[in-house]
């Protein structure tokens, strides 16, 4: 039996709120998310409803990742120097 | 490339002629490097030949245009525009990536595997005491009925193909002809149900996680 997913699944079960945002609502708040978090001030309460649905969301967790590590990319190093 | 503050960014999109065409032309290149970028990053994407992963970063970039321009008006300065841009981009890109990755898959097949209940078998941690091994089977033995009796057989084929077998939410929403925010909903519901579930059991599920560790 897969382990790994039991834990997973046990994880996810442990971390869920009632209340919870959908994909449309965390999406809307990844941008801003990224910009406090790539200038050190990702520690707002009011970011852990969001932090929690990257938890339980592989998809949007994958687009938040690719967005914020490309915006650290690109505060080094700008498009045009491509 | 110009670098702009917001408004100008905004000022800049909504104007015409010169001013314009400089935007739009700066826009998308940042468009397209964000799609590229994810693109190179994409566990979906490897398969893809050189030319195609070229062809299917302008794709994504030009629909990520679109869609900016679309949304121009939702923009509310909470984020850099550029950060708020390169999500479009992102965004179209990762989901063309799954949709290559997964758009073949026989999902019916793959919903016929053996489902949550028949994969919660005899599992257990190594090394195990007996008593642990007891009490993970305690476990395992809640966790079963709780999916037995509280789930919809739609929520358990949702958590078989997304926890075990590692379907993306958004694909397995596209082959129910569903939305990514009603799959969402739907296994928030089935979590909330298995967590409510075990605690009248007894159980509780960081206790359940902690008695699977490795390290316990």
């Amino acid at each position: 039996m897969e382990l790994s997913a039991l834990r997973r699944l046990l994880q996810n079960i442990a971390d869920t709120d009632d209340q919870e945002l959908s994909c449309t609502e965390c999406l809307e708040r990844v941008p801003q998310y990224v910009d406090l978090e790539v200038a050190g001030q990702d520690d707002d309460r009011t970011m852990f409803p969001l932090q929690r649905h990257l938890r339980q969301c592989s998809v949007c967790r994958e687009e938040y990742e690719a967005l914020r590590d490309l915006v650290l990319d690109t505060d080094r190093r700008p498009p045009d120097s491509d | 490339m110009k670098a702009r503050a917001n408004p100008e960014w905004l000022a800049a999109l909504k104007a015409e002629g010169a001013l314009q065409t400089a935007a739009l032309s700066d826009l998308r290149v940042y468009l397209l490097r964000a799609s590229r970028y994810a693109l190179s990053r994409s566990r979906n994407a490897p398969r893809l030949a050189t030319t195609d992963l070229d062809q299917l970063a302008e794709d994504c970039a030009q629909d990520a245009l679109s869609s900016v321009l679309e949304h121009l008006e939702e923009f509310r300065g909470e984020s850099r525009f550029t950060t708020w841009a390169y999500a479009f981009a992102i965004n179209a890109a990762l989901a063309a990536a799954r949709r290559e990755r997964w758009g073949r898959v026989s999902f019916d097949r793959l919903l016929e595997q053996p489902d949550l209940v028949a994969r919660l078998g005899g599992a257990s941690v190594a090394p195990a005491t007996p008593q642990r091994r007891a009490l993970q089977g305690e476990m395992l033995s809640a966790l079963r009925d709780a999916i037995e009796t509280q789930l919809t057989p739609r929520q358990r084929h949702a958590l078989t193909a997304i926890v075990f077998e590692g379907v993306p939410l958004d694909e397995l929403a596209r082959h129910w002809r569903s939305n990514r925010n009603a799959l969402y909903k739907l296994l928030h519901d089935a979590r909330r149900k298995l967590k409510t579930h075990l605690r009248t059991r007894g159980f509780d599920p960081q206790e359940m996680l902690d008695a699977f560790s490795e390290d316990a």
